[in-house]
């Protein structure tokens, strides 16, 4: 029969004992001991999650220490089948769709640059109304040119006096703006953006139920474009509160519609990443034939002229600015750190609308949206008549307002 | 004679195909206009880029014997075997359908003439070159181009700033930059090069006032008529990209060099006729038009830009600077006859008119003056044309080097820059303004 002997409590209730004294300052002497094994990790290889994810996360560290060159060729790499974003588009409110897609908000009227009614010198002004109006008259009336076919009336008349209108403008401006000088007029260019918004669940096929980012591409060829060698200067700082918000669309993109392709995703601002002339100024737009105001009321859509106009500007001058900011070798994961700023003006001749875009952000995949509270802002005017008509050699009511925020738009520099 | 007749049959059968063509746009092809030998339209497009169109088949010859009325089965209202097919007289639409039209044979058009007409156009490839663009516009030749127009060159008030390296970001961005591809192909690159010059020139209108006074116009169509011996010739069509200016260029040869050209001969390149190669049509209309009404508040023609991209077709550059030649001088005769009316007779003040070519790489310029539009003899007052050929801006612009055998025998990038050849296009564009 064993015997309970009572064992005494001082050793537990003694602070000195040996349990609490092994207890006590490990967290102190674990973080300056030498670790004797590396950290745990999940794995590269496994099929899990976890591996995946530390697989990206890789990727990206890596990628942060590369050239803006190899960093593009490095996230463009891969095909996959990706929504395609027309500016000129005849979906119906595609503006708000947009505005979901590329996180802009919009704002009515010009940034206050603009707005306050600045002197604007009457001699360079009516420099630059000889120089449109005699654009206009040659095409309109002094060149002796036969009909062409409706679809291709843009292209005989606004083309070439666009053309004319900002080499003129530009050559006239360049002794007030000396970046003028020094910028590059490149016709028919192409700018390119590829991005990753949002997320989807993959409806059919051997990927069925997985989560995938969304891929977009905006392929776009304005009129012209002007490209400086310096940046423009932001119109709001980069973390200003802004009030209007970006709208929220929560059906699938096919429904706009958007239609999926897959090719070579190509972001390019204009010119390669070895010209000089790397950030942009002004781009120039020609409204299509089949989006005039008279192709658009036959068809009953009178109220979608602005708004497609307002889709034009925002996907072309996101897409531009957001491959100036890729040049520079910002992408989602390294959000921009100044702002970058472009203008565009869109016109069908007789109509003209402003655009200005502020890039604050590129941080809109699927894993750097999640706390960015940053957002793009587009600001854009309503179309407003350049003249009411074109008699016999003579220009009718022309609009001075115009020829100033023209004046204005091409005035814009960068400071020092 | 045999052999003139011989070129001018031959001429005739490779007109009748020069107006059928057809407009493919493949990639492959590139805008390429392709002659069809037969003479008949095929509008399908597939067929059309293989070259493989089936012949129609003739109908078979009905012979009419005069006395004899042939018995048809018109009356029989059905086919009867052994009798013959009735003609019927031709059914009149009465009114014009754009989709069911037959044109009338060429000797019942309204136009038709029976004496012929040569009109040079902007696809004509002229055999003897400026030889025959020479003769054809009875002018002198002079290597080179005039003295002032060199000084304007060596002068260095009329610099760019940092010229040479802008010029070198302009080639290396037409050339290498331009594109989402490996290179910009000529199409691209040719037309962008010019147009980045052209932005470079117009940034001297800082110091330069009077180069506001200037307009580009890009397609207008030229019309110029003259007789030369007994035939009549034409300038007629688009042609490139023209320059007018506010006021004309001044005259850059004396009156002593003008009366010496009434000395020199025409050079004449016998047995080849000079019409050789020209479009010969009976049907035209004898027209003067420089493109633009009579109003317009840039009236003179300063310089024409020419691009041959080598798709309509490819012209080699002797032939290319007969087509300078040929539209500097069509464009002086029309505004000459703008202004002095149809006359021929001796300017007192000539009319210059420069031209500038380019392939993309190598320039060719010609400034013409039009002394005389008495161009019916081969003697008197003559026209003058001052042609420099060949000129490269550069030697290479590769995106890839060249290796052979290990060594790099081009670099890539842009290599052999000559600085030149840009200073001459820059004087050329400040003639008149500086």
């Amino acid at each position: 029969m064993a015997s309970c002997s009572r064992l005494s409590l001082h050793p537990f209730l003694s602070s000195a004992s040996v349990r609490l004294a092994c207890n006590r300052n490990v967290q102190v002497e674990a973080s300056t001991a030498k670790s004797l094994y590396p950290p745990i990790v999940p794995s590269r290889t496994a099929k899990s999650k976890a591996a995946k994810r530390r697989v990206v996360t890789e990727f990206f560290e890596q990628l942060r220490s590369c050239t803006a060159q190899e960093k593009i060729r490095a996230l463009t790499r891969v095909q996959r089948k990706k929504y395609v974003i027309y500016p000129h588009t005849f979906a119906l409110n595609a503006d708000r769709w947009y505005q979901h897609y590329t996180k802009t908000t919009f704002l009515n009227g010009l940034p206050e640059k603009y707005e306050s009614a600045s002197v604007v010198d009457e001699s360079v002004l009516s420099e630059v109304r000889a120089v449109v109006c005699n654009s206009i008259l040659q095409e309109h009336w002094h060149a002796k040119k036969g009909r062409t076919f409706i679809q291709k009336e843009q292209e005989q008349l606004v083309t070439p006096f666009l053309r004319n209108a900002v080499c003129g403008l530009k050559n006239l401006l360049a002794k007030e703006s000396r970046v003028l000088t020094l910028s590059s007029l490149d016709f028919d260019p192409q700018v390119n953006y590829y991005w990753l918004r949002g997320e989807r669940t993959i409806p059919e096929g051997h990927r069925r139920g997985r989560v995938e980012p969304m891929r977009f591409q905006i392929d776009d060829k304005p009129h012209s474009q002007i490209r400086i060698p310096q940046q423009l200067p932001e119109f709001v700082p980069l973390e200003a509160e802004i009030s209007a918000e970006v709208p929220v669309i929560t059906l699938a993109p096919d429904l706009l519609p958007l239609f999926r392709r897959q090719y070579d995703n190509h972001i390019f601002i204009g010119a390669k990443l070895e010209d000089p002339c790397c950030y942009g100024h002004t781009q120039f737009h020609v409204v299509p034939d089949r989006f005039r105001r008279d192709k658009m009321s036959k068809r009953g859509l009178s109220d979608q002229v602005e708004v497609s106009l307002r889709a034009n500007g925002i996907a072309s001058l996101f897409a531009w600015t957001g491959a100036q900011a890729m040049y520079q070798g910002f992408w989602s994961e390294e959000d921009v750190s100044r702002p970058f700023v472009s203008q565009a003006v869109i016109t069908d001749g007789q109509f003209f609308s402003f655009f200005c875009y502020q890039l604050n952000t590129l941080a809109l995949s699927p894993s750097a949206d999640g706390n960015n509270s940053r957002k793009n802002v587009c600001w854009g005017t309503e179309s407003m008549q350049l003249y009411e008509r074109i008699t016999d050699g003579d220009i009718v009511g022309l609009n001075d307002a115009v020829l100033k925020l023209l004046l204005q738009f091409l005035l814009n520099k960068p400071q020092c | 004679m045999l052999v003139i007749m011989f070129k001018a049959t031959v001429q005739r059968v490779s007109t009748s195909a020069l107006k059928i063509t057809q407009n493919c746009k493949s990639k492959d092809f590139h805008s390429v206009l392709i002659m069809i030998p037969h003479g008949r339209r095929c509008l399908s497009t597939g067929s059309c880029l293989y070259g493989k169109i089936l012949p129609r088949k003739k109908p078979r010859v009905v012979h009419e014997i005069a006395g004899l009325e042939p018995i048809t089965y018109a009356d029989r209202m059905h086919f009867v075997p052994g009798l013959a097919k009735p003609k019927f007289p031709p059914w009149e639409r009465g009114w014009k359908e754009p989709n069911h039209y037959q044109s009338p044979k060429l000797e019942d058009m309204p136009l038709y003439k029976d004496k012929p007409c040569y009109i040079f156009n902007q696809r004509t490839n002229v055999l003897e070159g400026v030889r025959q663009a020479l003769w054809l516009s009875k002018s002198v030749l002079i290597k080179g181009l005039p003295d002032q127009i060199l000084t304007l060159a060596e002068d260095p008030a009329n610099q760019i700033e940092n010229q040479d390296e802008r010029v070198q970001n302009a080639i290396k961005n037409s050339r290498l930059w331009d594109t989402t591809e490996h290179r910009p192909p000529r199409e691209r690159f040719c037309p962008s090069l010019l147009n980045g010059l052209l932005q470079l020139c117009g940034g001297l209108q800082v110091t330069h006032s009077e180069l506001s006074k200037r307009i580009l116009a890009e397609k207008y169509s030229l019309a110029a008529t003259w007789r030369r011996g007994e035939d009549v010739f034409q300038v007629r069509g688009q042609n490139g990209l023209l320059l007018n200016s506010m006021t004309p260029l001044p005259v850059v040869a004396g009156q002593e060099q003008i009366q010496s050209t009434a000395d020199q001969a025409l050079e004449t390149f016998y047995p080849i006729a000079p019409t050789i190669d020209l479009q010969n049509t009976h049907v035209y209309q004898e027209k003067n038009d420089t493109g633009f009404r009579e109003d317009y508040p840039y009236p003179h023609a300063h310089t024409l830009f020419l691009m041959e991209m080598g798709n309509t077709p490819k012209l080699l550059p002797e032939q290319l600077r007969a087509k300078m030649v040929m539209f500097a001088f069509g464009n002086a005769l029309a505004r000459a006859q703008a202004l002095y009316g149809k006359e021929p007779s001796v300017l007192e003040k000539p009319i210059v008119v420069q031209s500038v070519a380019t392939n993309g790489r190598l320039f060719q310029f010609v400034v013409f003056q039009l002394n005389t539009t008495d161009l019916q003899s081969d003697s008197g007052v003559k026209n003058l044309a001052w042609v420099d050929e060949d000129q490269p801006l550069y030697e290479f612009a590769k995106v890839k080097p060249l290796i052979k055998k290990k060594v790099v025998q081009v670099p890539s990038g842009l290599s052999g820059y000559q600085p030149d050849t840009f200073k001459k296009f820059l004087a050329l564009y400040l003639h008149g303004a500086v």
